[in-house]
């Protein structure tokens, strides 16, 4: 008994696991510590020298620069020029629109998928999720397939005889569009579902059965409970689409100019990097603007989350 | 007193029954979940459905809400069949297992709810609310959000939600289980109180048998989607129709024994009358049971295992057939110190109180 008795005794952590416990205890900053070194070097430093760039007069020689002084000229001058107004706006428009069209076309889905059965919902999540697992880029394509001059689309309209001659809609403002909504569709979808399917299911039949109809369940329950995915869903399409590069270089053609692809232009063919760091501040201000409102308004909605403590 | 196996006794009503279920069924793919079930209940009453989980008690709920469609049968609500009258209007209050308040609505707004739902005037919901929120005693909580609330006072909240649409019939689905033990036992007759006062009809779902003993005007005992029994709580507890209901409420000892013209010896050497014959089953409570000196009577055992259950003491006896016989004593009428391994004889109080069933 007292030789198992002493194999019991309690004997203190290694060293080894004292270390990793300090780690794992949730405690200090030390599990993102990784993370954080990886960012800094990779994003934060990188974009505090071309924010440098962007505030300041330089000389370059042999691909080094020689001299800097500070200057407020390359934000004042973009800040005047209407080009950059025209983009911003014409971005601005695109990500906002792009985002309304999402919801609209995403929460009845959403909807669909709260209220439909076990094989409505397997489907509804095989449609949503299969589209993200082919690249952005091959979708895109896909649609030049579609909307072009002798694509599918308007090839099955002149043959039913809708239209008389091609539609143009590749390269224009329309096609970009209608990219976007699709691929940003899922963005949109995923987080509705994720807060929908939370809350429970005897919530609408509560409201059933104390006389609302299928529509005022919806107004009164579904959709006040559904504010915090609107709130996700569209602020992640938003910021994907803001600055979104790919969609509009490929549907828009050479000619449809937004804040991503004027940085584009600006870093990699004119060579203008404080114009392109001014540009690219410009846009994530702006970005975290409607990000800041689109917080502000889920709070505002969602105010009966914060009462625990009243 | 001597019992036959008495099939669903349905009390015939004097007056016309405010809610008749008639023969519904349900079936989900090849289960049947409801069989033939058939009930009436009268103005103001609390039936009880009583039964384990899965014997189909929320199912039939579920049917007389609207939840869920019945295979076949009626469904009549002062007359009127309800089967085609979709949830929404149909004059039913269901409280949920887990309230189901909105949690984006303060108590006033989810009280007042079922009012704006069928656009009652502002002046109306407000003074039907604070009326409702007084019954329940919530007054002064009318902004607070559920979150905010303790158990109670969230079921208060989803008593009253239903209320104030002053519906004909309440139904009401294991509403005390998210309760701790003790504030279940004080909502209990609260609620039950409250109901009577109302006069409000209702159907009340529980696997409690505590519950529903308390609760409950009649309580009809469910089994595999059938009634096996409704009768009032005295009569299911006193003199259950069948050895399942004899087993499902209470503890019980069933003795298997032989019919002898007319009557059954018990082990004692008491009889108990009887229209049964062959093999049978005798049942008898452990409160109808005494025990006695070893040298007192014919059947004897060996106290297994004794406890102190609050005001009683029970007793496990292992008769010398291998039975294990439950025995209850009140603690100050422990005469003589029983202990664990003691020899002891067991004999029935009364044996008109023993009910006997087919083996």
């Amino acid at each position: 008994m007292a030789e198992a008795a002493i194999h019991r005794r309690i004997t203190p952590p290694g060293f080894g696991e004292q270390v990793a416990d300090a780690l794992l205890s949730g405690r200090g900053i030390w599990p993102a510590v990784p993370a954080i070194v990886v960012l800094t070097v990779v994003a934060v430093i990188p974009f505090a020298i071309l924010l440098s760039l962007g505030f300041s007069d330089f000389e370059m020689s042999r691909g080094a620069i020689i001299s800097q002084t500070f200057s407020f000229s390359h934000l004042t001058n973009a800040l005047t020029d209407p080009l950059y107004w025209i983009t911003f706006q014409r971005s601005m428009n695109l990500a906002l629109s792009t985002t309304a069209l999402c919801l609209l076309f995403g929460y009845p889905v959403a909807y669909l998928f709260l209220t439909g059965g076990p094989w409505t919902k397997r489907l509804i999540l095989v449609l949503t999720i299969a589209p993200l697992l082919t690249s952005g880029i091959v979708r895109t394509y896909a649609w030049l397939v579609i909307l072009g001059g002798r694509g599918v689309l308007n090839s099955a309209l002149l043959q039913a005889g809708l239209i008389d001659q091609a539609l143009r809609i590749m390269n224009t403002h329309w096609a970009v569009l209608i990219g976007m909504v699709q691929i940003h569709l899922p963005v949109m979808i995923l987080p509705l579902i994720a807060v929908m399917s939370r809350h429970d299911s005897r919530l609408v039949e509560a409201s059933e059965n104390l006389g609302a109809s299928r529509i005022g369940t919806l107004r009164t329950v579904i959709l006040p409970l559904s504010v915090p995915g609107i709130g996700t869903g569209s602020a992640l399409v938003f910021t994907l689409t803001y600055t979104t590069f790919v969609v509009p270089q490929i549907l828009g053609g050479g000619n449809y100019l937004n804040a991503a692809t004027m940085i584009y232009e600006q870093v990699v063919f004119s060579l203008e990097w404080s114009k392109g760091s001014v540009s690219s501040l410009i846009l994530m201000v702006t970005c975290l603007m409607v990000l800041v409102a689109i917080a502000l308004l889920t709070n505002h909605f969602t105010k009966w989350t914060k009462g625990h403590d009243a | 007193m001597m019992h036959g196996p008495a099939g669903p006794s349905n009390t015939v009503e004097t007056t016309a029954p405010v809610l008749g279920i008639g023969a519904v069924g349900k079936r989900f793919g090849a289960t049947r979940v409801l069989q033939d079930f058939t009930l009436d209940v009268a103005e103001g009453e609390i039936v009880t459905l009583l039964g384990p989980s899965g014997c189909g008690k929320t199912t039939l709920l579920r049917c007389v809400a609207g939840f869920w469609e019945a295979d076949g049968g009626t469904i009549e609500i002062d007359g009127q069949d309800i089967v085609d009258v979709p949830v929404n209007r149909r004059p039913v209050g269901v409280v949920f297992q887990s309230y189901a308040l909105f949690p984006h609505l303060t108590v006033a707004r989810n009280v007042g709810y079922a009012l704006r739902m069928r656009n009652k005037p502002r002046a109306e919901v407000a003074q039907r609310v604070a009326s409702v929120l007084e019954t329940v005693s919530l007054t002064g909580f009318e902004n607070r959000y559920p979150s905010q609330l303790s158990g109670g006072q969230q079921q208060r909240v989803a008593i009253a939600r239903v209320l104030v649409m002053e519906p004909r019939v309440l139904l009401l689905d294991e509403p005390f289980n998210a309760l701790d033990a003790k504030l279940r036992g004080a909502m209990q007759v609260e609620l039950r109180q409250l109901i009577k006062r109302l006069g409000l009809t209702s159907i009340f779902v529980t696997h409690d048998q505590e519950e529903a003993l308390t609760m409950s005007d009649r309580i009809a005992v469910m089994s595999g989607g059938k009634i096996e029994q409704v009768a009032s709580p005295d009569e299911i507890f006193d003199r259950p129709a069948t050895a399942y209901v004899a087993d499902f409420i209470g503890v019980s000892n069933f003795l298997e024994t032989e019919v002898e013209t007319g009557h059954v010896r018990l082990p004692d050497g008491q009889t108990v009358m009887t229209d049964l014959t062959g093999g049978v089953k005798v049942m008898t409570r452990p409160h109808n049971l005494r025990l006695g000196p070893p040298e007192a009577g014919p059947w004897k055992g060996t106290v297994s295992f004794h406890r102190n259950v609050g005001p009683l003491i029970e007793y496990h006896v292992e008769a010398s057939d291998g039975n294990v016989i439950r025995v209850s004593a009140m603690r100050q009428e422990r005469d003589c110190p029983v202990k664990d391994r003691s020899q002891v004889s067991l004999s029935v109080i009364d044996p008109a109180s023993c009910s006997v069933y087919p083996g």
